[in-house]
């Protein structure tokens, strides 16, 4: 949205070319700038200027929409909003299970099952929704590599004998689940920038990072200078972009 | 009528040439008329035209300023200033010891911010907030929508369904004792729909989008009138990544705070922000600090901090022009955001001496 260009904002043609004499090309250059310098730059009276900036404004602001809107579309889809995690006290708590939209943490100290968790949580999301599933397919980033395909298997054998009783299901099941092995933060980054096609592509209905702390803690020694600075960038600009996936494509994280 | 051609609105190329061609004051230019101005600057006679009626219109705003007319100036004795905010409303946060260090609740045409650590209940007091703008007057509210603008993506929808549902059940209560006229009527239009339908939700995923909505902000309140909160639940969220240029994020800081102190004042609102923290490293400790440095510390009003004793939550006034500095506890229930209860109480619906104003203390039920 911030890097929308101005043309795009229906501003008129020469003041475009004009702004971007002066290196002013997207919505972003131009919000950023203090009222006098943008009169400046387009050779505007105040009140023009005002109006100007309105334009550019509507064009990147987000929509409105009132709590109620939000709360039809969610009781409309029920089985949308959350994914049950099978284990009834701890949907009851969640209020449904894992929100779709948006970001769950688990943490724990090692050897609890948080692994075992995320696989389990894998297995649920590819079962079809009658049965309480989201009938797609998952993307898991392992940065320990800690994921066991056997384990998989024994967990959706047992759980789900009657759902998973020919080894064709089994298969389908395992090919709907996609592993990716990164073991670098930089690797991690750049592949969840480009999981936006891939999920449309391949109708992803869960993603999974186990873990995050891993791959931070092998790289960023905090008693460094500069990587304090660094290592927070890092987390807050994957975090991010894991939202907006969360939240466009209503999928939990 | 002295004003210097170069202090007026105009577009900076005409400027050049008014100075250029002589003009030193307005006076000079109105005394000039338009086809005068046009032959010796070379513009049309439109343009000239709209430039001395620009110059008259800001001639006229200035004698009016010089006159001391009042309602052109925002110039009041202090007076009047005590009368208009013993009248304002507060919003009130459901926790009395919360409302009590603040004086009332959260009051309209300041900024207040939270800040805390994550998880202690800062999104919760804010959608506890948006519920609690529109309880009616006759129950001790301000009867307004409210505008709730997330950077972080943590408003939960059915948590606000929650909250709002408990808040008509506690005026429920409240209409039940007293049993009059008004308090009947306000609770037909105060339902659950009529509530979640007023509150205004933006998504906002970065800071340009921010910005964007916060300079559309005016045109918004003046169409939707009765708006009396604005929360921005998480300001220092899109400034703290990605952003190399800190002078560009103070200046930007700067500039959406006089932003928000402006919508504040003009439409009668009050702005909520919440804020993250960070952990400053001392000589032999750290200690957590809010975020965003020292000069944004500077934008709110009532500075609220957050934070986790045990675990128990407390609240503690950091800021504020008119109220002590104190701490109280409170709690995050499935109603929202309560008290800490004394373990003592016995709830009593019915022994109600009180002004709709205090609310009553009830049990959990869990």
């Amino acid at each position: 949205m911030a890097a929308k260009k101005l043309r795009r904002a229906r501003l008129s043609q020469e003041l475009c070319e004009r702004l971007s004499r002066h290196q002013i090309t997207t919505c972003q250059d131009f919000l950023c700038l203090s009222f006098l310098e943008l009169m400046k730059v387009t050779g505007q009276s105040y009140y023009d200027v005002q109006k100007l900036l309105r334009k550019v404004s509507r064009a990147c602001a987000p929509k409105m929409q009132t709590a109620y809107e939000m709360k039809l579309r969610n009781s409309v889809n029920p089985s949308s909003a959350f994914l049950s995690t099978t284990l009834h006290s701890l949907d009851k708590v969640l209020h449904g299970g894992v929100p779709c939209g948006s970001l769950t943490e688990l943490t724990s100290p090692p050897g609890c099952g948080k692994t075992q968790f995320c696989i389990m949580m894998s297995v649920l999301a590819t079962l079809p929704v009658s049965m309480g599933g989201l009938g797609g397919a998952v993307i898991y980033i392992d940065t320990e590599s800690a994921f066991s395909a056997e384990r998989l298997i024994e967990i959706a054998g047992n759980r789900f004998p009657t759902y998973f009783d020919s080894d064709e299901k089994l298969f389908c099941m395992t090919r709907s689940i996609h592993l990716y092995r990164e073991l670098t933060c930089g690797s991690v980054l750049k592949r969840i920038m480009s999981l936006e096609e891939e999920i449309i592509s391949k109708k992803v209905k869960l993603i999974i990072i186990d873990s995050v702390a891993s791959v931070v803690r092998k790289e960023f020694d905090t008693k460094l200078q500069g990587n304090l600075a660094e290592r927070s960038n890092f987390l807050t600009r994957g975090a991010s972009v894991l939202k907006y996936l969360a939240e466009e494509f209503s999928i939990p994280v | 009528m002295q004003r210097e051609v170069g202090s007026l609105p105009l577009a900076p190329a005409l400027r050049t040439r008014l100075v250029a061609a002589g003009f030193q004051t307005a006076q000079d230019l109105l005394e000039t008329g338009p086809c005068g101005l046009s032959k010796e600057i070379g513009i049309s006679k439109e343009e000239a035209l709209e430039v001395l009626q620009v110059v008259r219109q800001e001639c006229h705003g200035d004698a009016a300023r010089t006159a001391g007319a009042s309602d052109a100036t925002r110039k009041c004795t202090a007076l009047e200033l005590l009368e208009e905010e013993q009248a304002q409303g507060f919003i009130i946060t459901f926790c009395s010891a919360l409302d009590n260090v603040l004086g009332g609740g959260v009051q309209l045409t300041k900024i207040t911010e939270i800040c805390g650590a994550p998880g202690v209940g800062k999104t919760q007091l804010c959608m506890q907030l948006a519920v609690d703008v529109q309880i009616p007057e006759c129950f001790g509210g301000v009867a307004g929508e409210a505008v709730f603008i997330d950077t972080e993506g943590s408003f939960m929808v059915d948590r606000v369904a929650d909250i709002a549902t408990a808040c008509v059940q506690h005026c429920q209560l409240i209409a039940e004792a007293h049993q009059e006229e008004d308090h009947l009527k306000a609770l037909e239009t105060f339902s659950l729909e009529s509530i979640l339908s007023h509150i205004y939700y933006f998504r906002c995923r970065d800071y340009i989008e921010l910005l964007a909505q916060v300079y559309l902000l005016p045109d918004f309140l003046s169409e939707h009138s009765k708006v009396r909160l604005v929360v921005v639940d998480g300001i220092a969220f899109p400034f703290r990544h990605d952003f190399e240029d800190l002078s560009l994020r103070t200046r930007l800081l700067n500039g959406l705070a006089q932003q928000l102190i402006i919508i504040a004042n003009d439409h009668k609102a009050a702005v909520v922000l919440t804020n993250q923290m960070t952990t400053r490293i001392g000589q032999s400790q750290s200690t957590l600090v809010p975020a965003l440095g020292e000069s944004w510390g500077h934008a709110a009003t009532v500075r609220l901090i957050f934070h986790w004793d045990n675990s128990q939550r407390l609240a503690t006034l950091y800021k504020s022009p008119s109220q002590k500095e104190s701490t109280v506890p409170y709690h995050v229930t499935s109603h929202g955001f309560r008290d800490v209860q004394p373990p003592a109480v016995t709830q009593n619906a019915e022994d109600t001496e009180m002004n709709p104003r205090k609310r009553p203390r009830r049990e959990e039920e869990k």
